[in-house]
């Protein structure tokens, strides 16, 4: 579904992902853990199209994200680290405006946009304009956007920034549900409790290399195996050993 | 090698174009309907101050062309290749900034190249904003200009049928040559883009100026005499390369203004001609950025990422330093916040590269003054000519560059909201930085264009305080392109504003001196109406001028402020 085959990305001389090999199947959700800097925000971008890696290729289901972007976005929803909506339009508005991007024929889009306001209880604020919304009801109506056609591969940048307790059990049931019906997820996170809640597999990244790839469980025997107190003191500890011994330049900054 | 979701499907080039349409549509029938429901005084404002602007405009382009008829000078295909070459190099280049910030810093563009959208219709989508923001000016200034023309020839309805469709032909061409070349240097420079576009900004300004120079300097001739017209005129033959499309708008506008009578019809198809011309050239240069948008956009965006620099030069972290006097000492907060601005003026290209260009022009139009030659009454109409001039691209100045300045501090305003310090320091801080900004470099210019150049620095003053003033009352928080602040609501406001200060300044000074001179020359005898001027042209006639010029431009300048320190207090981000 997902397949980034050698992989590399730099800013100028300073490398931001490199050699990175990964295939997420259908039905799976990734998710790509690491410390600022470590690369994972490039890593999405790339993925969604808006940097073209320096070496290797992206496919989403088989289409190549830069040789054939059209192709790969019809598959992709995406949301954003920073929700970004058109301030004169309303929610409904700019609901209607993805899914006639997406080409969807109206009867379907007008149900797919009403499902997705009573998922993500959007209704009491869908018709004013997004320039009166707070940070948590732009994330929600971002991620109705993103599912609004939906898309076979979900990319979550930070999912949870802004989110109350109640909207992230929202997102976290819907991804369960999206998942199990086949929907693949690649979701970035700083929230080690988040992926490990949901997770089928994470991945661990450091100054752009991918440390640890496996399952929770697998994290677990790691953590056992390594006398750590839990898995928070593994990923601690595989960061920081590998921050001292790795990259000569590391990544300032988390691009 | 797969479909997609059974509900999506890629949408042709037609529905796409549409949608993109309808999107611009909705965001502007909001932007209007937001206005007309909480801004109504200040729509009426602006509507009421941009009419009295242009009805200006269009008394004094009448009274010119009415002259220049009078003097059997046959000036206007010059005036209007010369006018139009100009305004083009000036589009090419605005507009290049515009779509540089809309295709490559945007969040909007960011979010569209996620989206299912060709490249060349996020190009497109985008780029007809940065047409209509350099565009709008075009009108503004050019209609009142050709209008007149129109009343003075006696042109038929025809002519101000065709004023708009060539207008709006004429300025997609060099609008979309901007927008052009803002892809090409982005995917092919991407780490020389700043050098290339502050290059660009200064060779268009030296090229102009040199143009004016070169056209100005008469030796010999006393200046605004008919043998002087006839040489200037002579030298600017330049601007009429038939491949130029300010050729093509001038003749076209021209054979239009001249249909009378049985040849009417004839010439009105020559003038369509033109139009057609302008509209081929318009939609060929529109193909070919497609062309290119479909090639570079996605590319350039990429590379453009690669290229963000993360450490600053040693030259400028010397200047930085310099600035903050090594942090020795604890600095006024008036002075900490213009530090930041400095600063942010500093590393923002498009801001400065434009400030750049304005500096060369006005420098080139001071050092051509020293090549004038005047004598007899004229000379002081032409010291309040320039004073006019330099008014004027003070107002355009003060516009651009100082209007914007609350309204960028955008959504960074909680920054200084938590700050321990006074609003009405921030806006201190703002007017420090404007009017150093303003003042400095005309008091410089002022200097070096002679005795000639009369322009008091306090007008740069006035200009700077009022622009503060007016960009705190009305900021425009969301916004983060400068260009697009100035060219909007407020920034029209200012715009309008600071050139009625400089024409009630310029008249109020000028007529009194002017007909006390008449007087003095015997030239001015007689009674009624000229028994008043009389009157006026005393010396106390010309104290009283300039007195009313001075409380204006106080009123001018304390208003806005007023207005502004009243509105940043009550500011809610």
């Amino acid at each position: 579904m997902i397949e980034f085959s050698a992989v590399s990305r730099s800013y100028g001389r300073k490398p931001a992902v490199a050699d990175l090999d990964l295939t997420i199947p259908a039905g799976e959700l990734f998710a790509l853990l690491g410390p600022n800097g470590a690369g994972k925000t490039t890593t999405i971008r790339m993925l969604v199209g808006l940097l073209a890696p320096s070496r290797g290729s992206i496919r989403v289901r088989g289409h190549d994200v830069v040789a054939d972007p059209r192709a790969a976005h019809l598959h992709l929803g995406y949301v954003p680290d920073e929700p970004t909506l058109y301030e004169k339009l309303t929610g409904r508005e700019f609901l209607w405006f993805i899914a006639d991007m997406f080409g969807m024929p109206r009867s379907a889009a007008a149900a797919a946009i009403e499902a997705q306001i009573a998922t993500f209880e959007l209704g009491a604020f869908v018709d004013d304009l997004a320039e009166s919304y707070s940070l948590g009801m732009r994330q929600r109506l971002v991620f109705a956007a993103a599912l609004v056609h939906d898309p076979a591969v979900l990319v979550l940048d930070e999912p949870m920034v802004g989110l109350d307790p109640r909207s992230m059990r929202i997102v976290k049931d819907m991804l369960r549900q999206r998942v199990g019906r086949g929907m693949t997820v690649f979701m970035s996170t700083h929230l080690l409790a988040l992926a490990e809640e949901l997770a089928d597999r994470l991945g661990i990244m450091v100054h752009g290399r991918l440390r640890f790839l496996g399952t929770v469980a697998d994290l677990r025997r790691q953590v056992a195996g390594s006398g750590a107190a839990g898995l928070e003191q593994l990923y601690l500890e595989l960061t920081d050993q590998v921050g001292a011994a790795g990259d000569p330049h590391p990544a300032e900054t988390d691009r | 090698m797969s479909d997609p979701s059974p509900r999506c499907r890629p949408l042709d080039e037609a529905a796409e174009a549409r949608l993109f349409w309808r999107l611009r549509f909705l965001s502007a029938w909001a932007t209007l309907r937001g206005m007309l429901r909480t801004a109504r005084l200040r729509l009426a404002l602006v509507a009421l101050l941009s009419a009295i602007f242009w009805a200006t405009l269009f008394a004094l382009f009448r009274e010119a062309f009415a002259f220049l008829d009078s003097a059997q000078l046959v000036v206007a295909p010059l005036l209007f290749n010369s006018f139009f070459s100009t305004l083009m190099l000036m589009v090419v280049f605005s507009t290049g900034i515009l779509a540089y910030a809309g295709l490559y810093t945007s969040r909007e563009a960011r979010l569209l190249l996620t989206l299912p959208a060709r490249p060349e219709a996020v190009f497109t989508h985008i780029f007809r904003e940065a047409l209509w923001f350099a565009g709008w000016g075009f009108i503004l200034l050019g209609s009142p200009l050709l209008a007149a023309f129109g009343q003075v020839r006696g042109a038929g309805p025809a002519y101000y049928l065709l004023l708009l469709p060539f207008m709006v032909s004429f300025i997609a061409i060099p609008a979309t040559i901007g927008a052009m070349l803002a892809l090409l240097i982005v995917a092919w420079l991407p780490r020389y883009r700043l050098q290339a576009t502050a290059g660009a900004a200064v060779a268009i300004a030296a090229g102009l100026g040199w143009l004016a120079w070169s056209a100005l300097a008469t030796p010999g001739a006393d200046s605004l005499t008919v043998p002087w017209f006839e040489q200037v005129l002579a030298r600017l033959e330049v601007s009429q390369q038939r491949l130029l499309p300010s050729w093509w708008l001038s003749s076209g506008l021209l054979e239009a203004a001249a249909a009378h009578g049985p040849g009417a019809p004839a010439t009105l198809a020559e003038s369509a001609r033109f139009l057609a011309v302008l509209v081929a050239n318009a939609l060929a240069l529109s193909v070919a950025a497609a062309a290119l948008a479909r090639r570079l956009y996605r590319t350039g965006y990429s590379r453009l990422s690669a290229e963000i620099p993360t450490k600053r030069p040693p030259r400028a972290r010397r200047l930085d330093t310099l600035l903050a006097g090594r942090g020795e000492r604890a600095a006024a907060p008036v002075w900490l916040l213009l530090l930041k601005d400095i600063r942010l003026f500093r590393r923002d290209v498009t801001q400065w590269s434009q400030l750049a260009a304005f500096v060369v022009l006005l420098g080139f139009y001071c050092l051509s003054m020293r090549a004038f030659h005047y004598s007899g009454s004229y000379a002081p109409v032409v010291g309040f000519l320039n004073l006019s001039a330099i008014g004027l691209v003070l107002s355009t100045f003060t516009t651009k560059f100082v209007f914007p300045l609350v309204s960028l501090e955008g959504r960074r305003f909680w920054i200084l909201g938590l700050l321990p310090v006074r609003r009405d320091e921030i806006l201190w801080s703002k007017f420090v930085l404007a009017a150093a900004g303003t003042v400095v470099p005309c008091v410089a210019l002022v200097l070096t264009s002679d005795a000639m150049l009369r322009l008091p620095a306090w007008v740069a003053g006035v200009h700077a305080e009022a622009a503060v003033g007016l960009g705190a009352w009305m900021p425009n928080l969301r916004e983060s392109s400068a260009a697009k602040i100035a060219a909007g609501f407020g920034g029209t406001l200012a715009l309008v504003l600071g050139a009625l200060l400089v024409v009630v300044v310029v008249l109020a000074t000028a007529v009194p001196t002017q007909l006390a001179i008449l007087a003095s020359h015997g030239q001015l005898a007689g009674g009624g109406w000229v028994g008043i001027l009389q009157r006026l042209g005393t010396w106390p006639g010309v104290a009283a001028g300039v007195t009313v010029a001075v409380a204006v431009s106080a009123a001018a300048a304390a208003i806005p402020m007023a207005l502004g320190f009243d509105a940043f207090r009550r500011l809610e981000p």
